[in-house]
């Protein structure tokens, strides 16, 4: 396995938990009369910016020539999944709501993760193609 | 030839071996950082309940105890409210070994603005109170004024703001400090201005009214005079006043206080069964190490290096991977952690106030220091018994 292929496998896995669990165990909650808040859409967005990144990833796997082309654009993909919950997109304003205490801290983790790998995964790249 | 940077290169030139090491280092340092963190936060954070609920005795209707735990209210902020007459405060007042008797009355908001939450409101009487008011004095220097409020931390209106609480607006004069408990969630008011939310919540059809008249309140907060006796003080309120529970507030504490015992102990015995796991797994991993290096090490010692200087190879990369792996292990906790405290806190139900940053700073320090110290006891043990063999044997013995 290619050192600069590491990156690529760690995003992958990474925006597949982010896409799902912000559907699912990291996504925000149903308010008391069932309506949804900004948090809501938040989330269907998140899941919209993790399907992107794991589809990048998988084909930065999958094209060796164009791996260093692919990790460039998954920063700016890992910086709109990390500016989505609460900067993009609002949340509630309570700090003890689920998209506050949960959703946001867990996706702040994950897409600075992803972006940190994506800027290394274009460093190691670019280093291979030269 | 140079050996400065071969503990470096060794460990660069195996690096599936070094990530095995440093990931079991990073993993202890997580354990002891992180196990650090939420059972120092727990400690800090009933020692500010204690300090801020500050009353030896508190007074509550008979029946409040079934309706909403005045425990959970305090230290989770579940809304609640419940009442009683407001002669009751007069009666505690009256009682022989009381220094101070302030009243506070509650009431649970519908859904804040925001988001479907419930805030709870309590209303305290500024001449009389002790509990609440040096809270607030420490962010207002004035007392509450007619539809004026001061909002706990977690309350998302911000001072100079509008809060509408029962199609009453009122205008919040304070952001209070955190507590680390349910009070960080409430909202605190004169009892004028409650009298008028009182109002406001009936025309709502959040009843309030009790049998003996419309003058309520909901808990008396009780400061026993020096030279009395706390329990037989309570023991009497019980006994003399009617329809009333007169609850120790030590004896709240006692039950946070053995939960969070019980916390502390199983932290502890995590903590304990992966540093003995981990100096286990190190130690066989060190042996490993020098068995399948031996004959390295047995070709540096015939080109001279001497046994100090192979054992200071040895403890130079024990050293490297003990910093590396306790620098990602008290980050990966710290990630894990801080980010998550709201949640740690409610999921606990416990009062939790995070450490202060020189305290947090301490504990990192101490868990690199000693993860590194058990890092280099393995690395010791190893080093010694390889010192123990002689260079010949080994290279004759072949591979």
């Amino acid at each position: 396995m290619k050192k600069n292929t590491i990156p690529a496998l760690i995003i992958l896995l990474l925006s597949l938990i982010a896409a799902l669990g912000s559907q699912t165990f990291l996504g925000a909650c149903v308010h008391e009369d069932g309506s949804f808040g900004a948090c809501h859409w938040a989330c269907r967005a998140i899941l919209g910016e993790g399907a992107l990144l794991a589809v990048l990833a998988l084909m930065a796997l999958a094209v060796k020539r164009a791996r260093f082309g692919l990790y460039l654009a998954m920063i700016p993909a890992s910086l709109l999944g990390l500016l989505t919950p609460g900067v993009l997109i609002g949340l509630c304003k309570m700090p003890t709501m689920r998209c506050r205490m949960l959703t946001q801290p867990a996706m702040t983790i994950l897409f600075g993760v992803m972006l940190v790998a994506a800027l290394i995964g274009a460093l190691l790249s670019r280093r291979g193609e030269k | 030839m140079g050996t400065a940077n071969l503990p470096l290169k060794n460990l660069l030139r195996r690096p599936g071996r070094t990530a095995a090491l440093v990931l079991l280092t990073a993993l202890l340092a997580a354990s002891v950082f992180g196990g650090s963190v939420v059972v120092g936060s727990l400690r800090r954070g009933l020692e500010s309940l204690e300090a801020r609920l500050g009353a030896d005795i508190i007074v509550m209707p008979a029946e409040a105890e079934s309706k909403v735990s005045f425990k959970n209210m305090l230290l989770q902020g579940t809304t609640g409210a419940f009442y009683m007459d407001a002669s009751v405060l007069d009666a505690v007042r009256g009682a022989q070994g009381v220094e101070l008797a302030a009243p506070q009355t509650f009431l649970a908001s519908l859904k804040a603005d925001c988001c479907a939450i419930k805030v709870q409101i309590i209303g305290i009487d500024p001449d009389a109170d002790f509990t609440v008011k040096p809270w607030i004095d420490e962010r207002y220097a004035r007392d509450l004024g007619d539809m004026e409020v001061a909002v706990g931390c977690k309350v998302t209106a911000g001072v100079g703001e509008t809060l509408k609480i029962y199609e009453q607006y009122t205008h919040v004069v304070a952001k209070l400090a955190e507590t680390g408990t349910g009070l960080d969630t409430a909202v605190y008011c004169n009892m004028d201005t409650m009298q008028k939310l009182l109002a406001a919540a009936e025309e709502k059809g959040v009843s309030h009214r009790i049998s003996s008249g419309s003058d309520v309140i909901s808990a008396v907060y009780v400061k026993v005079r020096d030279g009395f006796d706390v329990g037989q003080v309570n023991n009497w309120l019980n006994g003399h006043i009617r329809k009333v529970t007169a609850v120790r507030a030590r004896s709240m504490f006692t039950d946070v206080s053995d939960s969070l015992s019980g916390i502390a102990r199983a932290a502890r015995a995590l903590i304990g069964a992966v540093w003995a796991l981990a100096l286990a797994i190190l130690l066989v991993a060190f042996a490993m190490m020098i068995h399948e290096r031996r004959r390295e090490f047995a070709v540096l010692r015939l080109l001279g290096v001497s046994r100090r200087g192979l054992r200071g190879e040895i403890l130079a990369e024990t050293a490297l991977c003990g910093l590396a792996g306790a620098l990602i292990g008290v980050g990966v906790a710290a990630l894990g952690v801080f980010p998550f405290t709201t949640l740690i806190e409610t999921k606990l139900g416990l009062p939790y106030l995070t450490p202060n940053a020189g305290t947090l700073l301490r504990l990192a320090v101490g868990t690199v220091i000693s993860t590194l110290l058990i890092g280099l006891l393995a690395g010791a043990w190893a080093a010694a018994r390889l010192s123990r063999t002689d260079p010949g044997t080994t290279l004759r013995e072949g591979a």
